[in-house]
């Protein structure tokens, strides 16, 4: 027996909502990531996953060929997992990465200006639609981004760079907070 | 060296979210010459002007490309994906 305590807790524990009327940063729930490694090529992989996701919208991301990321604010139970794991297989193969990988939203009218001062993705609303994803430096660290809504992205990091990538953001929000 | 690479996937990126791994050339069959084996394992021509080089997208889709850049202007002619044989022109 360890002679202390293991605590869980979330990556990014202390960082409180970042608001104004131009820029908005939050942390979301550390629920369920499960990264899905398929075959390149396959145009049903995504509706595949659809349906095996909590039906919330842009659940199922594009992470490269033939691979996506599905995602949720609840937490998956160890059984709930497996059966998502059997059925996946044999065409595709899930690895849980919910402990592995945590979400930042960043909303606002702002955003693309925010982020990209840190990416060198184009990410204007015409070559970035809402629902696209891609994965992608932003600073030094590689993060997956989404397009969720016209104004709205979420930014998904590995836990370890998860402070250090806030910190940058919480940086390149800086002049869009001061109202 | 160029800075903006394309890739077949998600389009043109910044040369730091790619590792350069070098020259892609063809494998030697198994059984072939020693002296071809030599070759392809550790001789190189350094030429100026086309060359084909394996990168890889590290920090993005994480897929290997084959991609044919000028030595010399720096200028890359196409950029392809070099497992799955989808012949992916350079993208802008």
């Amino acid at each position: 027996m360890s002679d202390f305590r293991l605590t869980q807790q979330a990556a990014l524990k202390g960082c409180t909502r970042l608001v104004s009327r131009a820029i908005m940063l939050e942390a979301l729930p550390e629920g369920h990531v499960i990264q899905v490694l398929g075959k390149p090529g396959d145009p049903h992989l995504t509706a595949r996953l659809e349906a095996m996701s909590d039906g919330s919208p842009h659940a199922v991301r594009a992470a490269g060929p033939g691979q996506c990321f599905i995602v949720g604010d609840r937490t998956k139970t160890h059984a709930e997992l497996a059966d998502l794991s059997a059925s996946l297989q044999p065409e595709a193969f899930g690895v849980d990465q919910s402990a592995g990988r945590v979400r930042i939203r960043a909303a606002g009218p702002m955003v693309e200006p925010m982020l990209a001062k840190g990416t060198a993705v184009d990410l204007s609303l015409s070559n970035f639609p809402v629902g696209h994803a891609t994965t992608a430096l932003i600073g030094h660290i590689a993060a997956h981004l989404t397009r969720t809504g016209d104004d709205t992205f979420e930014i998904m990091v590995l836990r370890g760079f998860a402070q250090s990538l806030w910190d940058d953001l919480a940086r390149m929000s800086a002049e869009f907070l001061e109202d | 060296m160029a800075s903006l690479v394309p890739c077949p996937h998600c389009g043109a990126r910044p040369r730091e979210e790619f590792t350069i791994k070098g020259a892609a050339l063809v494998r030697p069959a198994a059984d072939a010459d020693p002296a071809a084996w030599m070759d392809y394992v550790y001789l190189r021509d350094n030429p100026r002007g086309r060359y084909d080089e394996h990168w890889h997208h590290t920090a993005g889709c994480r897929r290997w490309l084959v991609v044919t850049r000028d030595t010399a202007t720096h200028e890359i002619a196409a950029s392809r994906e070099a497992v799955l044989g989808a012949a992916g022109e350079a993208r802008p």
